[in-house]
């Protein structure tokens, strides 16, 4: 009968411990993504203006601006989830914009172009951090719900594997703005 | 900054006379010190002898080691002496020069040190500091990014076995403190990766996550890194926003410049780094000749690679709401 107590006392323990470690990997992963959504309000504040001052000069490009302004309301009022997936293409629609400014030699003096680059690409870096500790918090819990024996205990806490942060290698080149900088 | 070879040919062509005269005065102290050796040694055998053919103690083996400790902590006192003005005087005309030639702005104070609470807060050693000492601190701005390096001995106590207060060595080297190119608040540590090279990469792991106080784990996504350094932070984002892809690469390819181990660790908006040289690396050794390339080149590499960390690591090319 001891035994047994001990026994059940240790499976017991075991899956307190298992669901602690669930509920905080999934809150590690929520709470990234809190940090990751700021960065990316902040970014989505940003483009009205970018767009305002660019739009006068850049004559060929109206439609990439329109894409970004579309993007940009999809993505505010966006789930979680479809943020994830929106954030590539924002990401690089941004990107093309800042190459394409390099054709235009008087928005490349403008003051305000500058600013807005530059506050862009420090933003840029950011995310790309915060993305990388999502990405990491994720793949942790994500790993989590298929192993065993924690896959057991996710299974019937309803847990469903997240999706990670995707950025296409030629699309991390485009949006490289500081090397762009770095070159001028 | 001059490249590396410049300096080697500024230390075997500008320095060359000055280190031909040291290395004559090298050659007599280094004699002197033989023959203070040879007459301590038999001054400790005679004492030996005569305390041994004198007492009557069946067992001599204490009253021998004791004589001998103190034979010891003699040579030690008489090498200080001796080699006290020729080391100095190294410092002066050789270290200081070399100093001057790399970055003519640079201040040299052969016997400041950095304070040891700075020390203390760049964690790069969080167990208590019982002792600290050091010397040769270095200060100046390169490439407009303020910077100074001292060399560092930091021991904790402890007791033997047999109840006597020993030291051990918690680090023994270089210490950097440099300004940082980017904006930070929390505190991120990157340490030297033993448990992963002893344990592997699985168990490694379990193991680190346990290690520190309220910086956690910071697992990041590059092989190569993870592999030679562990990284702890109080905030998992700044950490990778330090740690960009680049800067890994920056201090792996460093690293392997260096060829010691090296700890780094981000502050305040400072960066701090270790270079575990495990030995004083600015002072002349009377048993080795400041001719040979192999020691000049080890006193060229401690300076150069201490200031080369700034264009090393790029800590030059400041973010935009920092310049």
């Amino acid at each position: 009968m001891n035994t047994f107590l001990i026994l059940l006392g240790i499976v017991v323990v075991i899956v307190i411990l298992m669901y602690n470690s669930l509920v905080a990997k999934k809150n590690e992963v929520d709470n990234i993504f809190g940090s990751v959504d700021t960065l990316l309000k902040k970014r989505y504040d940003l483009i009205p203006n970018l767009v305002a001052t660019l739009q006068e000069y850049m004559q060929y490009e109206k439609d990439l601006l329109t894409k970004v302004t579309k993007l940009r309301s999809q993505a505010l009022s966006a789930s979680d989830d479809e943020k994830v997936k929106l954030e590539p293409q924002l990401q690089s629609a941004l990107g093309q914009i800042m190459v394409a400014v390099e054709n235009y030699p008087e928005l490349k003096a403008n003051e305000n172009v500058i600013h807005l680059q530059h506050t862009l690409a420090e933003i840029e870096e950011q995310i790309s951090a915060a993305r990388r500790a999502y990405n990491q918090a994720v793949t942790d819990y994500n790993n989590a719900l298929e192993m065993i024996p924690t896959n057991i205990l996710a299974n019937m806490m309803a847990y469903k594997p997240k999706e990670l942060f995707s950025i296409e290698e030629n699309e991390r080149k485009n949006v490289d703005i500081k090397k762009l900088f770095a070159n001028k | 900054m001059k490249k590396f070879s410049e300096v080697i040919d500024y230390y075997y062509s500008e320095l060359n006379s000055i280190v031909k005269e040291l290395d004559q005065k090298r050659q007599k102290v280094k004699q002197k010190i033989i023959g203070w050796t040879i007459v301590l040694a038999l001054a400790v055998v005679v004492l030996v002898w005569g305390i041994v053919s004198v007492s009557d103690e069946s067992d001599p083996f204490g009253t021998v080691i004791t004589l001998a400790v103190l034979g010891l902590g003699g040579f030690g006192i008489i090498y200080k002496i001796l080699t006290k003005d020729y080391s100095t005087e190294f410092k002066l005309r050789v270290i200081e020069p070399l100093i001057k030639f790399i970055d003519h702005n640079l201040t040299y104070l052969p016997s400041s040190t950095i304070p040891q609470y700075i020390f203390e807060r760049s964690k790069i050693v969080t167990q208590k500091i019982d002792r600290y000492s050091g010397d040769d601190l270095v200060k100046g701005v390169i490439d407009d990014v303020k910077i100074e390096f001292c060399d560092l001995h930091v021991e904790k106590e402890y007791e033997d076995s047999k109840g006597n207060s020993q030291y051990q060595t918690l680090f023994q080297g270089i210490f950097v403190r440099a300004e940082f190119p980017k904006h930070f608040y929390a505190r991120t540590i990157v340490l030297p990766d033993n448990a992963e090279k002893i344990f592997g990469s699985y168990i490694g792991k379990i193991l680190q996550s346990y290690n520190f106080g309220e910086e956690k784990l910071v697992k990041l996504d590059n092989p190569e890194f993870e592999k030679h350094f562990v990284v702890y932070s109080s905030d998992q984002i700044e950490a990778r926003y330090i740690l960009s892809h680049s800067m890994m690469q920056r201090i792996l390819t460093f690293r392997k410049k260096v060829g010691h181990d090296l700890s780094f660790s981000f502050v305040g908006g400072e960066m701090f780094v270790g270079v575990h040289y495990n030995k004083d690396s600015l002072e002349a050794s009377i048993f080795g000749s400041l001719l040979e390339y192999k020691i000049a080149k080890e006193f060229v590499e401690s300076l150069y690679y201490s200031l080369g960390i700034v264009q090393e690591l790029q800590l030059n090319q400041k973010l935009w709401s920092k310049r």
